[in-house]
């Protein structure tokens, strides 16, 4: 048994019209693709955000540094700097060492009280 | 095109797309709705976009096949990751190996049920046919589309939308033919 194209025609008009009385309106699959298109569109930000506070953060990082790099005012000359460690070089009797010896006396002298020099 | 154009464009193709919608999705109304709202997603996003070089329910239709292609791509991996995870197979073909469209819950009057038998006659036919003569049948008798259009939907000559043409309507009507006699 053959069919011809008018009757295959006739049965998928019948089809489709039962399709027609199926089909999901319009309004709710278009509604619902929108809704999907808007919360497409909001990773999209993100990124743009994290782009903008990345430079924010850098541009921050980059002023820090560049302001304790410059030198300050307040720094003393090298000549006047005195290093904090100077003190352990003052070691006992060492003022002795800062005169000039004479020949005729003892160096005990100075460093021994003798009665003339209790009476001065 | 601008997005009011558009809109009033894909509503009045709507009703259209969803039948062919059905046919790509093996008559499963629910991919069927997903599919349609993932094409109008495409065309609001302007990620597919008319160019004017058909017309515009052609152009549609054809990303309507393609983004069905793609779904049932994406469903047939998810099958198997899950296929994978349970670690057996399923038996039974479910709802989609028939394509048939569900029976109505309540009884319907004799001549509604004809009908009825009749379109599922059709739609069990349609499913035994090759994809391209199922789709070529579709697009011209369902969608009074011409052939060349449908050789434009379907992405493939002329000469070949012709050639799937003339055989799956001989197929159909020896199909159809059978299911009556029986």
């Amino acid at each position: 048994m053959t069919m011809d194209d008018n009757e295959l025609r006739r049965q998928f008009t019948e089809l489709r019209e039962a399709d027609k009385d199926r089909a999901p309106a319009f309004a709710q699959i278009y509604g619902r693709a929108r809704t999907r298109a808007s919360l497409r569109r909001t990773p999209r930000v993100r990124p743009l955000v994290l782009a903008a506070a990345a430079v924010v953060v850098i541009a921050a990082l980059s002023l820090a540094y560049g302001r304790s790099s410059t030198p300050s005012t307040t720094t003393p000359a090298i000549a006047t700097w005195r290093a904090p460690t100077d003190v352990l070089l003052q070691t006992p009797g060492s003022e002795l060492l800062g005169v000039m010896p004479a020949l005729s006396k003892s160096i005990l002298d100075e460093m021994i009280p003798t009665p003339s020099n209790k009476g001065t | 095109m601008d997005d009011v154009e558009l809109k009033r464009e894909l509503e009045r193709a709507h009703a259209d797309c969803f039948g062919w919608a059905m046919a790509c999705c093996r008559r499963d109304r629910d991919d069927a709705e997903e599919v349609l709202q993932t094409v109008y997603l495409t065309v609001l996003d302007g990620r597919a976009r008319y160019n004017g070089r058909s017309s515009f329910r052609t152009w549609l239709f054809g990303v309507i096949r393609l983004t069905a292609a793609s779904e049932r791509r994406k469903a047939w991996l998810r099958g198997l990751l899950l296929e994978r995870e349970s670690g057996k197979r399923d038996g039974g073909g479910g709802k989609r190996e028939a394509g048939i469209l569900a029976p109505d819950s309540f009884p319907a009057p004799d001549a509604e049920v004809e009908l009825e038998s009749r379109r599922q006659s059709l739609g069990h036919s349609l499913a035994q046919l090759a994809a391209r003569q199922r789709e070529v049948l579709q697009l011209v008798f369902y969608h009074d589309l011409t052939v060349d259009e449908a050789a434009t939907v379907m992405r493939i000559s002329v000469g070949s939308a012709r050639t799937h043409y003339a055989r799956g309507k001989a197929r159909l009507a020896t199909l159809l033919g059978n299911s009556r006699e029986l």
